[in-house]
């Protein structure tokens, strides 16, 4: 983990392309700011660019001041004329294949676009570090990667020397769903003091069976309110020790959930969650 | 001519203009006006003429393409049910798109390669067992062969995207909808090309379908081969709905709702019956798009939904009508 943050691209030796491998744009004044991805939008947010975002997706709800900035849609397959017209000079899109047509269309209508993946806490730090270079807050940008790196650190050296619970994280139930150790997720496990039982699947969201759950037999389970709150009542689900003995963690999914600057917020929930009393 | 296709013509003007105005950003009527003579607001130019323009020039050739396809395997096959999405096309589309989006290929040029591709499989698959049937020249083997190919498309589809990463599958399921959401001039240059080539052979040949219409053997004592001659009619037919899944991937309905439609204003005399077929689905699938853009702005619905939607309601007017 600690080789995983120590890669992190140093300021002065910046790759030249975005996560859709297009080129980045030249630094300029951006003024109005379309960020079309949760994380993204906190992002600029806490680079001291909020003011100048005029758009969002519709869920993109922290901080609570970006709720005021117009919502664009969903962020995947945007509609482009309600982009164009919202008189963007940047557009931050999510590296999905769904966008490319749309970059495309903002880059012919001479917008700067930047296209950016976050599954990593590496990726994070990369996303941060080249938004800070894009909206002329450099200096800003390595404060909070500094600051998440310290709070994450922080957690580590917190749990470190305990013993390190298997954690299976139940991100979606029907197909069965979970994160593997290409998600910042199983990535906050392992800084929680826990170890994530399917972390040798490398997708960042790998199907599973129940099965093979079973055989895994983790300590915790750990999900979000909605769907691990009624596992406890599930015949299926109560054939797995950590059900019937009542190991199920319910996880804060709105702050756990986004590769955001409350990264390290969401490791001292998770580590308060698998290691109760190891941070006051 | 009759007035109700004069009625038609002034609705596809009128859909098309106000589908060039109206969207999740309004321009006025003003605006519209400076953007065409010049001196409009940069934002409002480029939106109308960049974003708009192509996507609503792209709605009127997919309308017109499949409006004419589905006239066509109506015609050719004898079958009022008859459309390019029942006979292989869509199946073969999909599967070749969804098999790209899995293999990580979902970059959109390569995916509209790719169901176009899939299109051409599937639609040779079905002739070639039409052919190795060694039925006689009977429309109902290529139906069947084409149904078939379809149920197995489906099939191959379920097998891909249950295995397929979430993103993958969701990108898949919104291409299977259906979108002009993406459009751009190469496609419509792209598309508009095909149209150009297939469309006047269609309309050549509306004679032979007029033949077919009359039965196997007075086809055939016309002098019209009746199984070369639907073969031929299903391979143009098929190859004009490829093209249009490659553009804007599955837009249902069309093909099945506008011949019927057609029939209903100007009779069963194939060539009109395209022509304003290919009129009808231009106005069709324009007033779909500037539905499915406007309905929920600024989310976009998918048009094949809205295809479907509109033209369900207006289907079972006509099947009251018929009766």
């Amino acid at each position: 983990m600690a080789v995983v943050l120590a890669c992190t691209p140093a300021s002065d030796d910046r790759p030249a392309l975005d996560d859709a491998g297009d080129p980045l744009p030249p630094p300029a004044t951006r003024s109005r700011i379309v960020s079309l991805s949760p994380a993204t939008t906190e992002i600029l947010f806490a680079l001291g660019a909020g003011p100048r975002v005029v758009g969002r997706t519709t869920w993109d709800l922290w901080p609570v001041e970006a709720r005021q900035v117009p919502d664009l849609g969903n962020g995947i397959r945007p509609s482009i004329e309600t982009v164009i017209g919202a008189r963007p000079d940047l557009v931050v899109l999510y590296a999905s294949n769904e966008n490319r047509d749309a970059a495309r269309a903002f880059r012919a209508a001479n917008i700067a676009v930047i296209t950016l993946r976050i599954n990593q806490i590496a990726e994070f730090e990369r996303a941060t570090t080249l938004l800070g270079d894009a909206v002329g807050e450099p200096q800003r940008a390595r404060m909070v990667v500094d600051s998440v790196r310290a709070t994450l650190e922080r957690v580590r050296a917190a749990t470190a020397g305990r013993e390190r619970p298997t954690v299976f994280m139940l991100s979606w139930e029907t197909p069965l769903m979970t994160i593997g150790s290409g998600s910042f997720l199983s990535e906050l496990v392992e800084i929680a003091g826990g170890r994530n039982v399917f972390a040798d699947q490398a997708a960042p969201s790998p199907q599973v069976t129940f099965e093979e759950v079973l055989r895994r037999d983790p300590r915790f389970i750990l999900g979000g309110p909605v769907t691990a709150s009624k596992l406890g009542t599930n015949e299926r689900w109560r054939l797995l020790p950590a059900v019937r003995e009542g190991r199920v963690l319910i996880m804060d999914t709105l702050l756990v959930g986004r590769p955001g600057v409350r990264l390290g917020e969401a490791a001292v929930s998770l580590a308060r969650l698998i290691h109760p009393g190891s941070i006051p | 001519m009759n007035l109700r296709v004069t009625l038609l013509v002034v609705a596809l003007v009128v859909v098309s203009f106000a589908a060039l105005a109206l969207g999740p950003v309004p321009v006025d009527a003003r605006e519209l006006w400076r953007v065409v003579t010049g001196g409009a607001d940069p934002v409002a130019r480029a939106i109308v003429l960049d974003v708009r323009a192509p996507r609503v020039a792209l709605a009127l050739l997919v309308g017109a393409a499949l409006g004419m396809s589905g006239g066509v395997l109506q015609g050719a096959l004898r079958n009022p049910l008859a459309e390019p999405w029942l006979l292989g096309v869509s199946g073969g589309a999909a599967v070749g798109a969804v098999l790209a989006m899995s293999a990580g290929l979902g970059d959109p040029s390569f995916l509209s390669l790719a169901a176009f591709a899939g299109a051409l499989a599937a639609v040779f698959l079905v002739l070639g067992i039409a052919r190795a049937s060694g039925l006689r020249a009977d429309p109902r083997v290529l139906l069947m062969a084409g149904v078939v190919v379809g149920a197995f498309a489906n099939a191959a589809i379920m097998v891909l995207l249950a295995t397929a990463p979430a993103e993958a599958a969701r990108g898949a399921l919104w291409w299977m909808m259906g979108s002009l959401g993406s459009a751009q001039w190469r496609d419509v240059a792209r598309l508009g090309v095909v149209l150009a080539v297939v469309g006047p052979a269609l309309l050549h040949w509306a004679r032979d379908l007029d033949a077919l219409a009359l039965g196997h053997d007075a086809a055939a004592a016309l002098g019209v081969a009746p199984e070369a001659t639907s073969r031929r009619l299903y391979l143009a037919a098929s190859l004009l709905a490829a093209a249009t899944v490659a553009a804007v991937g599955l837009v249902g309905f069309v093909g099945l709702l506008v011949p019927h439609m057609a029939r209903s204003l100007v009779g069963a005399r194939h060539r009109a019956v395209l022509a304003v077929s290919a009129l009808a689905g231009s106005t069709l699938v324009v007033g779909a798009d500037l539905a499915a853009r406007t309905a929920r702005a600024p989310a976009e619905l998918p048009l094949g939904a809205v295809t479907a939607m509109v033209g369900v309601p207006f289907f079972l007017s006509l099947l009251r009508r018929m009766r």
